[in-house]
């Protein structure tokens, strides 16, 4: 190992990053603006649904009842419709997602304790919406059942309000949601952006890095000089390692001042853990770059190799144990889900080594791995 | 000391398929410049690389400084004795990093010292006259400075061995000569050996010794002088008329004949010149009985060049140099209509003019050369002569109409084959001459009909359902010509038409050429950086930096330097470099080292002739002949070009 040849290829590197406007937008741009995009994009959180109401029958009582969903901060009112053919356009179009259609008699049938139906219908084309939407007005719409019972019950009987109230539900619910009290999605979403953005960025700078010096024919330089790989490896990589480690920690600012995350855990064991990740996802795009010969092929296979695992076996959008046992094995085969854990353990569960240790284990074999992957394809005398 | 420095036996290379280099064998000694000759895809950069130690071999022995390189491990032992610069103007460089950091990095790469580098650095970059630019970034440097800086970085930890993969390709002829200059200067002051490689035949004579390479073969091996000797013959120059059926019957005797312009020129294997004048006569005169003997009316016989050597060999391997044209087709009515009509053709890209007030015409009929570097603004005249790109000012008229306002009804009447050769490399022959077709909306019968012409005047027959990007180069290269003239254009553009082709493919599509220009009167304007091929033409205009410099005739063109600069005068000397020195210094401008020889150009032949030995004899040089050298293109292109800069220099 001669450190001035690190030195000079980590410099040589580093100047190229820098003076290429494109390369400078890829390495320190791009990944803030994912972070932005995604944060304020992508949000699973179902509120402010639109919908409209038919009132056939117009009394005290289903003004009453509809106004339980008006009031709703889940539902934004869009107006009351004459009947229930207007409505087929107004859903068809997107301009509402839910109607609700209370038919003539519905004040006469509730005062003479027949049960009153109530259609509701729902724009059924997003399956999570939809599901979470139903929750909602089935919620609501129990909760008005058990008022009107205890109203009934309270005349009735003669006894106070809150007696007929506990009397009709006699077990109550009381929940404590642990780690993310409001359950704000972007709180646990903002810090698993950082393990998506981490794993789509450094493989591609990387990958891209190397490959155009094969396009190019700079690559030569390297294997007609004495530069040993290792050498070369070193000089070539510290410089993608600690761009993605800068951004790691700019977006762990954007995480926690910008979308408000919590930060409970342990500062210096996130940044190990981090630094490791990062390295992990560096030796991807090392190994691509190996395998390829153009820079269009590095960026296609780039992007495949980290987006799929990134996004679809991480648990960011899907929890983990309902993926199918494939994809399970898939997800634990794979270095984001691992990181995830890291990421979400620092940010909302205040944990650290004791419940972690064997997913910062994992990182690091991975870490080794691919770097001992990369150093083993990567030949200066090559066939081709 | 083992005087050897590489020495290859029986090197056999395979990418899949393709056998790049089958069995090449060649030695070069410690101190030579060595040259290796061949078109692409001759197995050239194959065997450098291989002797760089960036490439596994498939076979064969290959040994550098007595260490057999056979392993990664073997390799890396003389990496640290050898520069390596590989094929691509500047390509190796880093464009965004200055010149200075680019020395810098390869200097520390090569773990030279500190004190070491910064001087080295500072005679390097002085000798090379980059010194001035230090810190312009690689990426705004022009051809020639690019290949000057590849050079220096090569150099920049003194290898014993420098391997050079085609460093002169599409660079400008006076930056070439610089490069020459160098190269020779720092190899005879630093003893260093040299393996170089060049497209160009006529670069042969810069080396010591050459090997010519030929398809993955080594076709001979030896010094220019000795490889011309291998096949003897005379190289004769005439004129002929009427040209068109002259031609036709000369090559029916003698396969290697060519039109130069409005010369013929013929290479007479096995005949000294009395032989050779005899034959010809004889030949014209009455091969074809019923038609009316043709008269030589001037005549100039010599030595032959290496290319018609080469062909030759080529030929004696069953080379065949004979296309399907139909030899009697009558001889086109010659018009004075002008095809094509470059008025104050002006295209300003930002601050950067690529065509600078550009003028010519030519006639119908007519084969029309552009001659220029890399960036001389050659593609960008024929992109608005063709309505691709709008001037910025100034106007063009092709096949009788504006090309700014009739962009649609121009291409109609033109050809155009561009410089990539742009045929869909998937597609077999006939379906990329029927799309072709279909795209100038050729009927079926007719579409049928250009097809088969194509096939024939193509020398494709056999080949018609393998796909294009399956042929070798030559047939590649027709196959687009015959895309380009499937509808019959009557003005022709061909845009780099021969690079990359062999000496065999290059004189079948010239001879294509000649048949469309003499019997079709068809106009053809071709762009090309090959000095050499520049004499095929009719007409010439040299383009340098966006500005035509020169028009005229290529014998009009020579003849003017004669008249202007002198004679071409060579020197074969034993020690070149003192030699040019010593000529320099007794007042020579034009000094240029060519190999073992150096060549000059003298005001006074017969006088310097007899003087020059004895001026040399004082100075220590032995010279071993004296010769009158005919003058070729990139002489006029290299004079013309420092006689501008000078003037520029003088009233800036």
């Amino acid at each position: 190992m001669n450190g001035q040849r690190i030195v000079a290829l980590a410099w040589k590197e580093w100047r190229e990053i820098i003076r290429d406007r494109l390369f400078f937008a890829l390495a320190f741009v791009v990944p803030a603006m994912l972070m932005l995009l995604f944060g304020f994009g992508l949000t699973l959180d179902v509120e402010n649904l639109p919908f409209a109401v038919v009132d056939y029958d117009k009394t005290a009582a289903s003004r009453d009842y509809a106004y339980r969903f008006i009031s709703s901060r889940y539902f934004a009112f869009q107006g009351y419709a004459a009947d229930e053919h207007d409505v087929d356009a107004l859903l068809a179009d997107n301009q509402v997602r839910m109607v609700l259609v209370i038919p003539p008699r519905f004040d006469e049938r509730l005062g003479r304790g027949e049960p009153a139906p109530v259609q509701v219908l729902i724009d059924g084309t997003f399956p999570e919406r939809t599901q979470t939407s139903m929750g909602y007005v089935a919620a609501i719409n129990s909760a008005v059942s058990l008022d009107n019972m205890a109203h009934a019950l309270s005349r009735g009987r003669g006894i106070p309000l809150a007696e007929a109230r506990q009397r009709v539900q006699p077990v109550k619910l009381e929940v404590r949601y642990l780690y993310n009290q409001s359950v704000k999605s972007i709180w646990s979403l903002a810090p698993k952006l950082i393990m998506l953005i981490m794993m789509l960025s450094p493989p591609f700078l990387t990958a891209v890095g190397v490959v155009r010096e094969k396009e190019s024919g700079s690559i030569f330089n390297i294997y007609s000089s004495t530069v040993s790989p290792g050498e070369f490896l070193l000089g070539k990589l510290a410089p993608y390692v600690a761009i993605s480690i800068a951004n790691a920690m700019f977006l762990w600012l954007l995480a926690t001042w910008l979308f408000g995350s919590p930060f409970k855990g342990d500062p210096l064991f996130f940044a190990f853990a981090t630094v490791l990740y990062v390295i992990c996802t560096t030796g991807i795009g090392l190994v691509i770059s190996m395998l390829v010969q153009t820079q269009v092929a590095a960026m296609i296979v780039a992007s495949i190799v980290s987006i799929i695992p990134a996004v679809l076996y991480s648990g960011v959008l899907l929890p983990l144990p309902s993926l199918s046992p494939a994809a399970s094995m898939l997800a634990h085969a794979l270095p984001p889900m691992y990181y995830t854990n890291i990421v979400v353990g620092c940010f909302l569960k205040a944990v650290s080594w004791h419940a972690l240790w064997v997913e910062v284990l994992v990182l690091a074999a991975y870490a080794v791995g691919l770097f001992g992957l990369g150093y083993l394809l990567f030949t200066k005398r090559p066939k081709a | 000391m083992a005087a050897t420095a590489i020495r290859v036996e029986g090197f056999t290379k395979r990418y899949g398929k393709r056998l790049a280099a089958d069995g090449l064998a060649l030695t070069v000694q410690r101190g030579e410049i060595y040259g290796l000759v061949g078109a692409d895809g001759a197995g050239k950069s194959s065997l450098m690389k291989a002797v760089a130690g960036v490439l596994a071999h498939d076979g064969g022995t290959v040994e550098v400084f007595g260490t057999v390189i056979d392993s990664e491990r073997a390799a890396e032992k003389v990496k640290q004795r050898i520069g390596f610069l590989p094929q691509g103007l500047g390509l190796n460089l880093y464009p965004d990093l200055s010149i200075e950091e680019n020395v810098d990095f390869f200097g520390r790469l090569r773990g030279v010292p500190g004190a070491e580098l910064a001087e080295r650095k500072n005679m390097l970059l002085g000798m090379t006259r980059l010194d001035a630019f230090r810190n312009r970034p690689m990426r705004q440097l022009s051809g020639g400075m690019k290949q000057k800086l590849g050079l220096v970085c090569t150099l920049i930890h003194e290898p014993e061995l420098v391997i050079l993969d085609e460093p002169t390709t599409g660079v400008d002829p006076v930056s070439r000569r610089d490069f020459w200059a160098i190269l020779g200067k720092l190899l005879e002051e630093k003893g260093i050996t040299a393996l170089v490689s060049t497209a160009y035949l006529d670069e042969a004579d810069r080396f010591h010794r050459v090997s010519l390479f030929h398809e993955g073969k080594v076709m001979g091996e030896g010094t220019p002088a000795e490889l011309i000797a291998r096949v003897p013959g005379t190289l004769a120059l005439f004129r002929a008329e009427p040209q068109a059926d002259a031609l036709p019957r000369l090559k029916a005797q003698f396969p290697q004949t060519e039109a130069m312009g409005a010369w013929l020129r013929v290479f007479a294997e096995g005949l000294d010149a009395a032989q050779a004048r005899a034959a010809v006569d004889t030949c014209l005169a009455t091969s074809a009985p019923a038609s009316t003997a043709i008269q030589v009316t001037e005549w100039f016989d010599r030595e032959p060049e290496l290319e018609d050597v080469f062909v030759a060999m080529l030929r004696q391997r069953g080379a065949r140099l004979d296309t399907s044209l139909p030899a009697d087709a009558p001889a086109a009515a010659p018009t004075s209509t002008l095809a094509i009509e470059a008025t104050g053709l002006t295209r300003v890209f930002g601050d950067f003019r690529a065509a600078d007030a550009v003028s010519f015409a030519v006639p119908q009929g007519e084969i029309f050369g552009l001659l220029g570097a890399n960036g001389a603004g050659k593609t960008t005249v024929i992109k608005m002569l063709t309505g691709i790109l709008k001037p910025s000012s100034g106007s063009g008229r092709v096949a009788g109409a504006d090309m700014r306002s009739a962009g649609l009804a121009i291409k109609e009447r033109i050809g155009y084959m561009s410089q990539a050769f742009s045929l869909y490399h998937d597609l077999s022959v006939v379906e990329n001459i029927r799309l072709y077709a279909g795209i100038y909306g050729l009927d079926d019968r007719r579409a049928r009909q250009r097809s088969d012409w194509v096939i024939g005047m193509a020398g494709l027959a056999g080949f018609e359902n393998d796909a294009a990007g399956r042929l070798p180069m030559g047939l590649r290269q027709r196959l687009a010509l015959g895309c380009a003239l499937v509808h019959e254009p009557r003005v022709l553009f061909l845009d780099e038409p021969t690079s990359g082709v062999d000496p065999i493919g290059r004189r079948m599509f010239w001879d294509i050429l000649f048949h469309l220009s003499r019997r079709e009167g068809v106009a053809i304007l071709v762009t090309t950086h090959y000095m050499s091929e520049a004499e095929h033409c009719d007409h010439l205009a040299l383009m340098f930096a966006g500005r035509v410099v020169a028009d005229a005739s290529p014998e009009a063109m020579k003849q003017e330097l004669v008249t202007r600069a002198g004679q071409l005068l060579e020197l074969r000397v034993d020690r070149p470099v003192p030699a040019q020195n010593a000529l320099r210094d007794a007042g020579f401008a034009n000094v240029a080292l060519h190999g073992r020889a150096v060549h000059l150009l003298s005001r006074d032949a017969d006088t310097d002739r007899k003087r020059l030995p004895a001026l040399l004899d004082k100075a220590g040089i032995a010279v071993q002949s004296v010769g009158l050298r005919p003058l070729s293109m990139e002489d006029v292109f290299v004079q013309r070009i420092t006689a501008l800069e000078d003037a520029g220099r003088r009233s800036p």
